[in-house]
């Protein structure tokens, strides 16, 4: 149950949004995010966005690395 | 494998200093961490532990008691996210509960528990809400959207749970924990930072990906070298450090902390969340009346002990015998988050 699901806004409505995952689109609750827009990317928890997202873990694991030095 | 793959591995497998132990506390993290392979990587020096992170796996039997009480008294139509419908109470799983002519029924979001209550109104229909700050938002949202509709055919049963105390309580148990990261997506950083800098408590907030796992094992055994406490946000992508607010506010209109038992840890003080006065006509315990339930758990199993990371699960007498994913004794063995369903499945590796 605590996987989340990570896709990228197609539309948006009053108080939803339609994503897209992997090719298969649902409609989701954009309850609790301040702002949403089509094209950003989300983290989604049983049918709630949580988070925006940028989409890329790789430039991640390099700002993360190159900290650590 | 680029550059920073490439090092993050190297700091991994060439590491060769003390014993080391590391808890992630999320089920999700123990699945994925078995499911990459990254076990494998790890010198025999450093020991991962699972903690108590898997929110099916800690709810307590009583509360599965309470919603087969629900289901099979009440009438109720109990919606619930499937991992919990195997899950054992004192008599019966839910699925028993069933098989005694409940009507259960899984769904992916509490939203999705509204809308059959919408659609059949002459039917009660009662959520159950378990799950951390990742999944409480959308109790809460589910709560709040029944209140606006006028629904009097809704209602949840509550065992919401919030890391914070349990942190506390599980100080000691390993030298650094893997954060949750969709916890601290909702709650910010703060607790973690704090938990640093008073307590002296290592960790880093993971992700998900191969990648994010990777990174965050190695910057954990590389801090770890330099002993002193420290804390990093290791899942940038997601986590910011104040979280996310609207979400919190929505947890704070709703729902306010309590007490809550945790299966193997008991009861931790201000560790749950319940649905505020406002929201009474929503809560299932009082709609309905509810007798205190006192669930018993099966004394064979050790879920308790692996969920604060004292063994492992295959050091459980009845692992993989009496108790596997098909027969679970425990919460640990059914959800796919549960540490023993992870052992089971990847070999206990
Ligand atoms: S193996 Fe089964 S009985 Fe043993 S601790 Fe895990 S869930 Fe409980």
């Amino acid at each position: 149950m605590c996987v989340g699901l990570s896709a990228k806004v197609v539309r948006v409505e009053e108080g939803t949004a339609i994503i897209d995952a992997g090719g298969a689109q649902r409609e989701i609750s954009a309850g609790v995010l301040d702002e949403l827009e089509p094209g950003d990317f989300v983290m989604v928890h049983a049918g709630v966005a949580i988070a925006k997202i940028t989409e890329d873990d790789s430039a991640e694991a390099d700002s993360v690395m190159e900290e650590l030095l | 494998m680029n550059e920073s793959a490439k090092r993050a591995r190297d700091i991994i497998t060439s590491y060769d200093g003390k014993p080391l132990r590391i808890m992630e506390v999320c089920g999700t993290h123990t699945h994925e961490i078995f499911r990459i392979g990254l076990r494998k990587l790890l010198p025999p020096q450093v020991e991962l532990i699972s903690g108590p992170g898997c929110p099916v796996c800690v709810t307590a039997v009583g509360f599965i008691d309470e919603a087969c009480w629900l289901a099979l008294e009440k009438g109720c139509i109990i919606c619930t996210f499937g991992d919990l419908i195997r899950v054992p109470g004192t008599e019966m799983s839910l699925a028993g509960a069933r098989a005694k002519g409940g009507d259960i029924r899984p769904v992916y979001s509490p939203l999705d528990a509204v809308e059959l209550a919408k659609e059949n109104p002459e039917k009660q229909v009662v959520f159950l809400a378990v799950g951390f700050e990742t999944t409480t938002p959308s109790a809460c949202l589910a709560a709040k959207q029944a209140k606006e509709a006028g629904l009097t055919n809704f209602s949840l049963l509550t065992a919401n749970k919030t890391m914070p105390n349990a942190y506390k309580a599980l100080i000691g148990s390993a030298d650094a924990f893997l954060y949750p990261g969709h916890v601290n997506a909702i709650t910010g950083n703060g607790v973690c930072r704090q938990l640093c800098e008073e307590h002296g408590v290592s960790g880093v907030v993971a992700g998900f990906t191969a990648s994010e796992l990777l990174t965050a094992m190695a910057v954990t055994i590389r801090l770890l070298q330099e002993g002193k406490p420290f804390f990093r946000n290791c899942y940038p992508r997601v986590v910011r450090d104040e979280g996310n607010p609207a979400a919190i506010r929505m947890m704070q209109e709703v729902m306010e902390p309590c007490d809550s038992e945790w299966r193997g840890l008991g009861m931790i003080e201000g560790s749950g969340m319940k649905l505020r006065a406002e929201y009474a006509d929503y809560d299932a315990r009082l709609k309905y009346a509810m007798p205190v339930i006192t669930g018993r758990p099966n004394p064979a199993c050790r879920c308790g002990d692996v969920l604060q990371g004292k063994i492992r699960p295959c050091d459980c007498k009845v692992f993989g015998k009496g108790c596997t994913p098909l027969h679970p004794v425990g919460a640990c063995m059914v959800s796919d988050e549960g540490a023993c369903a992870a052992y089971y499945q990847y070999g206990g590796a």
